[in-house]
């Protein structure tokens, strides 16, 4: 049983979280709900993003960029799988 | 010691598996888009309604007093306006009607919550079929309300009981409406606004005198509850969106800075 590392991060379990609760979310949300900086943010979204877990979806509203970003079926899979394994872990050391 | 700390730690395990639930709820609560745009409708209703009326009480006047100039000029501007309403209707219907349905949604709730970001629900999915079904609904919505009315002001239905026969399919289209055609875009709070009306209805049974007895104001015995209770569903719907959101940042938040993706 293996924890996936790249969601067991506190910032990344966050995002997964909250974009499983959605069909999607931008970036500001993100940004006012987390309170993580813009440079932080972007480094996890990337981390996310490279993991094939995030759509990114870049549009424009006005004249202004706009990124939302959309968990992928993998993205929900493995966060199932993550809260599975993270489940049996601490059943694992409570019966000990 | 450690078991202290495993406590703790299943704990905020557990509010962590909260955080979808409230990000919905935040997501399907942000109402005042609605009441902005039901806000907007009644404003151009009631101005176009009240011009009408006003022109056409104008000509009424003009031919009693046999001043055909009145006549008229009130005819012309009646038909102007009946006129600049059907473009205006045409040009809306073109920006924000078919592939751009929603966009006019959405560009109140950038103006709204835009500072707190975009967030979107699964919206239901359209077919052909869907459509077919909305369009028919609201038309035999639309046959039972103009009925009702019309079998009221003829003496069938008392004024008194015109809003609880009105409940009648104003209840069941509401709640099949939210079910088929909203959810899960907007929240079960929808749910208040047929409830609320169907309570309306009940009091009314009961002897509470909730309504209007005289011919030209019986129709409101109708509107007013279904615009009053929708505005108060939609207020009681941001009310819980603000809470919706103190619960998730409460969640969500970090304490210091969250290490960086490494």
């Amino acid at each position: 049983m293996e924890i996936d590392r790249i969601i067991h991060e506190p910032a990344r379990l966050r995002i997964m979280m909250i974009l499983s609760g959605l069909e999607q979310a931008d970036f500001n949300f993100l940004l006012t709900t987390l309170s993580l900086t813009r440079g932080n943010l972007s480094r996890h979204m990337e981390k996310l993003e490279s993991a094939a877990y995030l759509k990114v979806k870049k549009s424009f509203k006005g004249k202004i960029p706009n990124t939302s970003y959309q968990l992928t079926q993998k993205g929900s899979k493995s966060l199932a799988q993550y809260w599975e394994n993270l489940d049996s872990v601490r059943q694992l050391g409570n019966s000990r | 010691m450690d078991n202290e700390l495993n406590i703790s730690q299943d704990q905020n395990t557990e509010k962590l598996k909260e955080i979808p639930k409230w990000t919905r709820k935040y997501a399907q609560n942000r109402t005042l888009t609605i009441i902005v745009l039901m806000a907007m409708i009644m404003l151009f209703s009631m101005l176009f309604a009240g011009g009408m009326a006003f022109l056409l009480v104008l000509a009424t006047a003009g031919f009693r007093k046999g001043n055909m100039v009145l006549v008229c000029v009130g005819i012309a501007a009646s038909v102007a306006v009946l006129a600049a309403m059907l473009i205006f209707l045409i040009i809306t219907l073109k920006k924000f009607g078919g592939k751009n349905r929603g966009m006019l949604d959405q560009m109140i709730d950038q103006r709204i919550y835009g500072k707190e970001g975009t967030v979107s629900v699964p919206v239901p999915k359209s077919s052909k079929k869907k459509m077919c079904l909305e369009i028919v609904t609201a038309v035999i919505f639309f046959i039972c309300f103009f009925g009702t009315w019309n079998l009221a002001v003829k003496g069938y239905i008392a004024y008194k009981y015109l809003q609880p026969v009105s409940a009648l399919y104003f209840v069941p289209y509401m709640f099949c409406g939210w079910y088929f055609f909203q959810s899960p875009r907007i929240g079960p709070i929808y749910l208040l606004h047929p409830m609320l009306f169907a309570i309306h209805a009940i009091l009314i049974v009961a002897g509470v005198p909730m309504f209007f007895t005289t011919e030209n104001f019986c129709i409101f015995s109708v509107c007013l509850p279904y615009i009053g209770y929708g505005f108060l569903a939609y207020v009681i719907g941001h009310i819980y969106n603000r809470y919706a959101l103190k619960k998730l940042k409460g969640i969500s938040h970090f304490q210091g800075e969250a290490a960086d993706g490494d």
